[in-house]
């Protein structure tokens, strides 16, 4: 029974990680080998030539910055603006606070991909167009965000604020020197989320930047293949070259991550 | 990187000039001439030859330097440079942008397009060099709006050892020869599966502006001349009999069972054997050459007609050069380069590099021309099938052509899986495009 | 005092970014919508006039939208009890201890690394009819991109294999978070693996559950980006989605008004999956 499963498991693994290996070994392709029959899985020659094409033919390094600053830039701004809001949202007794808390966690009920039109054409009319602002002020708010942090704060006893302010704490220190690092935990769930939803946001990159400068590296992804003709050893070559780091990062933090979402349903 | 490093020594000696003195500015400083293309693989590579050539000869002497940019896909490209005259700040379009049929109609009135023909008077250019079939298809209200460069015409390709195998000694000529010969080619295991059709793909657009627009000479599809003259407000492939007429003769090549309902990789199932016959841009031939090298013998001829009497051949496709003005006052200077690019020599090289055939007349004459095409005797049906077409044999110009496309080989598509008649379906299509046609009128005033 | 009056609008303005940006890009772009759904609007986004209903009668008479709604909701009704089934037992199978098992679990969660459009774009290589190494090793010719059934199927695994990482990860570690003792309990009372799962693992993973399928629902009714590399909507429009006609419609066509259109239906949609939702966690309570 234990040996079938692990038998399962290690299938089920090698299921999952199949994509993964071909595109290392599709990065070595020469370009003749995606059309060969019966199709194939390890190159016919081993050359880096796909790698040198890749980073000639693109601005690759470029659009790895781009991505990086994104995901970065948006990510920080989300975590300040989320936990300034929770922040006041739990903390302070205000008139019209519950009338603000309804209407940052209705906005869950508008899907962003159905207000990207709406959204492309407030941000053209506003010049953010091929701007880093632009790629990242639409998702800055995450209703989800303010949602999670203020579930959290609630659990936070309110002795520690009145401790806090007796010692003449100001507000904005306690926030960011006691409540911050008290949910450290959540705001890690939040950061991860955030950073892999910038860095793999697809569409709207594509839509607000023209540039080949200000490119994101999902775009570019795209761009790379030549598909028409099969000629699609650079688009793996710049695959795997993105995706390493990645991998090796999401592994090494495995633990962590792991936590993160933990806490972020046990408050459920 | 290599594109950095050029960029910093441009600075470099930009700076150094402008340190040297302000007299010298106007005849040394560079002008940078940005072109967004959809070049990709081997025509990408042909692009950035193309491109570098100009860099180190022409363009070094005039101080001109060309940065041609891959935007993806043609429609991408359309859909970046729409984003920015919407947005209006047309300082960031680039000098020069390739495009193919289905941007004419967001091009041709739009104020930041500086029509080809201006410049080339402008610049004492003599147009009549360009062929003429190429030069109507770029031409709006009398003037030719962008230089034909990229030009292709439909052909079919065809494998040649699979005739050989079943004795078939001659491409089929019209669709009921393409019919039977489908029939004889289509191959089948023990078990009754199919292992090689006789045809594959579902006709899309390019193929129709072909197999309508033919029909008695020359048809029209849709109204306003194609779409030459203005917005087209209703199709008339339902009233001039040329769709039921098509879809008739497509039902019987269907019935023979011969026909692959193929949309997508297309290319990769022919290469591997897998269909005899498939409908493809000229422009393919060189990657078909390649891919097919080893694995079959690779014929091409004229795309069948329609039937005995369509006799006005093929449109050219493909795409164009069009001049922006983003406000830099580069245009002369991007249309040096364009002169450049369909200069006889120039096209030479890219017909040789790519299978578009040369939009220069010059070409034709060139020795090193006539030595290729009997060399590679393939390249020569191409040209042979767009010289002899009738050069007002026109494609269409038509809004939403994105979904006018998909109405199309659905349509075709629905009908020979649901027995319904050519008539019915006709009428269908064009409600549909009608549709479409009223639809971009509302967004129009 | 001068803290006083800062204290009073103090809470104010910690809330004022987050408000600022959800009227800006939620609630604005959300009634600009609405109101270009009822308009005929130029390419640049100017409306012309008020039209009535007119667009979404165009909308709903038309084959296209019909094939978007059809096939968003297909696709949904196979990618959300297909994924949740393949996530949960992917999860369970190896919750437990041993060098195999954890492996395999790291190896699982590491797929969240891989960004959407890599993963898409290698999945379309490994499709592809014939020089795809997926035909090869199944010993199929299934045409993946030319068969109308075969596309979709394509499109559910594409969408599990992305959400997969994710999904997964939320499962294991709601197994992980089940008390110990229950299980001691459990084997005390000499549950075998079947009632563990009826009466343990189940029960204590549903908020999980529900927060997955909700989660799952969206998504499906919302994809777009993966039918954009993938198939472009084909063959013939049988993997064109609701939101991809929407970027057809509104970006590729520059009909703002027929996108929006679009992007109404998809907020109906999700209202009332919302409310669903609600219902059937109001009901959940009501029981207990």
């Amino acid at each position: 029974m234990k040996r079938l499963r692990d038998v399962a498991s290690v299938l089920l693994a090698v299921i999952i990680l199949f994509p993964l290996a071909y595109a290392l070994s599709a990065s070595f392709f020469a370009r003749g080998d995606f059309t060969t029959l019966p199709a194939r899985f390890l190159p016919s020659t081993f050359t880096p030539s796909n790698y040198v094409r890749a980073f000639a033919s693109s601005n690759l390094a470029r659009y790895l910055y781009n991505s990086l600053v994104t995901a970065i830039m948006g990510t920080g701004l989300r975590m300040v603006v989320c936990l300034a809001a929770a922040y006041s949202l739990t903390t302070f007794e205000y008139r019209g606070r519950e009338a603000i808390f309804l209407i940052l966690v209705a906005s869950m009920l508008l899907p962003g991909d159905a207000l990207l039109l709406a959204n492309y054409l407030e941000v053209r009319r506003m010049g953010l167009v091929n701007t880093y602002l632009g790629l990242v002020v639409t998702g800055i708010f995450s209703p989800t965000a303010v949602f999670l942090l203020r579930q959290y704060f609630l659990t936070v006893s309110p002795e520690y604020r009145e401790a806090a302010y007796l010692e003449g704490c100001s507000d904005l220190r306690f926030m960011m020197t006691m409540l911050a690092p008290m949910s450290k935990s959540v705001l890690l769930a939040i950061a991860v989320q955030s950073f892999t939803g910038y860095f793999n946001a697809y569409l709207w990159p594509l839509l607000v930047t023209s540039r080949d400068s200000m490119r994101t590296v999902q775009v570019g992804l795209t761009m790379l293949g030549f598909s028409e003709t099969y000629d699609l050893g650079p688009q793996f070559a710049a695959i795997v070259f993105l995706t390493a780091p990645m991998l090796l990062l999401v592994l090494a933090m495995r633990r962590r991550i792991f936590e993160g979402i933990s806490t972020r349903f046990s408050g459920r | 990187m290599k594109r950095y490093l050029i960029v910093a020594m441009l600075l470099a000696s930009m700076t150094a000039f402008a340190a040297g003195g302000r007299e010298q500015k106007n005849t040394n400083e560079v002008t940078n001439i940005t072109w967004w293309h959809s070049n990709s693989g081997i025509l990408g590579e042909a692009t950035a030859d193309l491109v570098d050539t100009f860099n180190n000869t022409v363009g070094k002497e005039k101080h001109i330097h060309v940065d041609a940019v891959y935007q993806g896909k043609a429609s991408d490209v359309l859909t970046k440079a729409k984003a920015i005259w919407q947005g209006n700040d047309l300082e960031d379009l680039p000098d020069l942008v390739q495009f193919d049929a289905q941007a004419v109609l967001d091009i041709r009135d739009n104020k930041a397009l500086v029509p080809m023909e201006q410049l080339a008077k402008g610049n004492g250019y003599d147009l009549s060099q360009i062929v003429s079939s190429a030069r109507l298809s770029q031409t709006y209200k009398g003037q030719m709006i962008g230089m034909p460069f990229n030009a292709s015409t439909i052909l079919l390709y065809y494998n040649k050892s699979a005739f050989d195998e079943v004795g078939i000694t001659e491409a089929p000529k019209t669709l009921d020869e393409l019919a039977e010969d489908s029939k004889r080619l289509l191959k089948r295991d023990s078990s009754g599966n199919v292992t090689r059709y006789g045809y594959a793909g579902v006709p899309t657009t390019y193929e129709l502006c072909a197999w309508l627009g033919q029909q008695d000479g020359l048809s029209l599809i849709v109204d306003q001349n194609n779409g030459h003259d203005g917005i087209p407000t209703k199709v008339l492939f339902d009233q001039n009999g040329t769709m039921v007429n098509f879809l008739t003769k497509w039902q019987a090549l269907h019935d023979t069972g011969a026909l692959d309902n193929a949309t997508s990789g297309v290319t990769g199932e022919f290469a591997s054997g897998k269909t005899a016959m498939m409908a493809q841009s000229t422009s393919a031939l060189t990657t078909m050459m390649e891919m097919t090298k080893g694995k079959f013998e690779l014929g091409v001829a004229n795309l069948p007609m329609v039937d005995e009497k369509a006799t006005g051949g093929v449109n050219i496709g493909g795409g164009a050069l069009y001049a922006l003005d983003n406000k830099s006052g580069h245009q002369d200077a991007a249309f040096t380069f364009v002169a450049f690019a369909v200069s006889m020599e120039q096209q030479l090289a890219w017909h040789i590099a790519t299978g578009y055939f040369p939009v220069n007349e010059g070409t034709y004459q060139m020795e090193e021309f006539k030595k290729h095409c009997e060399e590679h005797p393939l390249f020569s049906v191409a040209i042979d099938q767009m010289r002899e077409s009738n050069p007002l044999l026109q494609g269409i110009w038509v809004p939403s052509s994105y979904e006018i496309y998909y109405a199309f080989q659905k349509g075709i598509v629905d009908m020979l899986d649901s027995a319904a008649s050519p008539e019915e379906t006709t009428k269908k299509l064009a409600k549909t495009i009608n549709g479409y046609f009223e639809n971009y009128r509302n967004t129009q005033d | 005092m001068k803290g006083t009056r800062l204290r009073k609008i103090a809470p104010y303005l910690y809330v004022l970014p987050a408000l600022g940006l959800a009227v800006l890009f939620c609630y604005a772009p959300f009634f600009a919508t609405i109101l270009d759904s009822v308009s005929h609007v130029r390419a640049s986004g100017e409306r012309i006039r008020f039209v009535g209903l007119e667009n979404f009668q165009n909308l709903f008479a038309s084959d296209s939208f019909h094939d978007s709604l059809r096939n968003t909701i297909t696709f949904t009704l196979w990618f959300v009890p297909c994924n949740v089934l393949a996530t949960f037992l992917s999860a369970l199978l190896v919750h437990g201890k041993g060098k195999a098992l954890r492996a395999s679990r790291s190896a699982l969660m590491a797929t969240i690394a891989i960004a959407m459009g890599s993963i898409v774009l290698i999945l379309k290589t490994l499709f592809d009819e014939n020089t795809g190494l997926y035909n090869r090793i199944l010993c199929t010719s299934v045409r993946w991109f030319s068969s109308p059934r075969a596309a979709m199927g394509m499109l559910v695994y594409t969408g599990i294999y992305l959400d997969f990482g994710f999904d997964f990860l939320l499962f294991s570690a709601s197994l992980d978070n089940i008390p110990r003792d229950l299980y001691e309990v459990a084997a005390l009372e000499g549950a075998d693996p079947w009632q563990r799962l009826w009466y343990l693992e189940f029960p204590l993973t549903e908020p999980t559950m529900v927060f997955v399928v909700l989660n799952n629902l969206k998504d499906a009714f919302l994809i777009c980006s993966p039918v954009m590399i993938l198939t472009e909507g084909g063959p013939f429009r049988s993997t064109q989605t609701i939101v991809y006609q929407m970027y057809l419609e509104g970006f590729k066509g520059g009909n703002i008004a027929m996108g929006s259109a679009l992007a109404t239906v998809a907020f109906s949609m999700s209202l009332v999956l919302f409310l669903a939702g609600m219902a059937l966690q109001h009901r959940r309570v009501f029981y207990q």
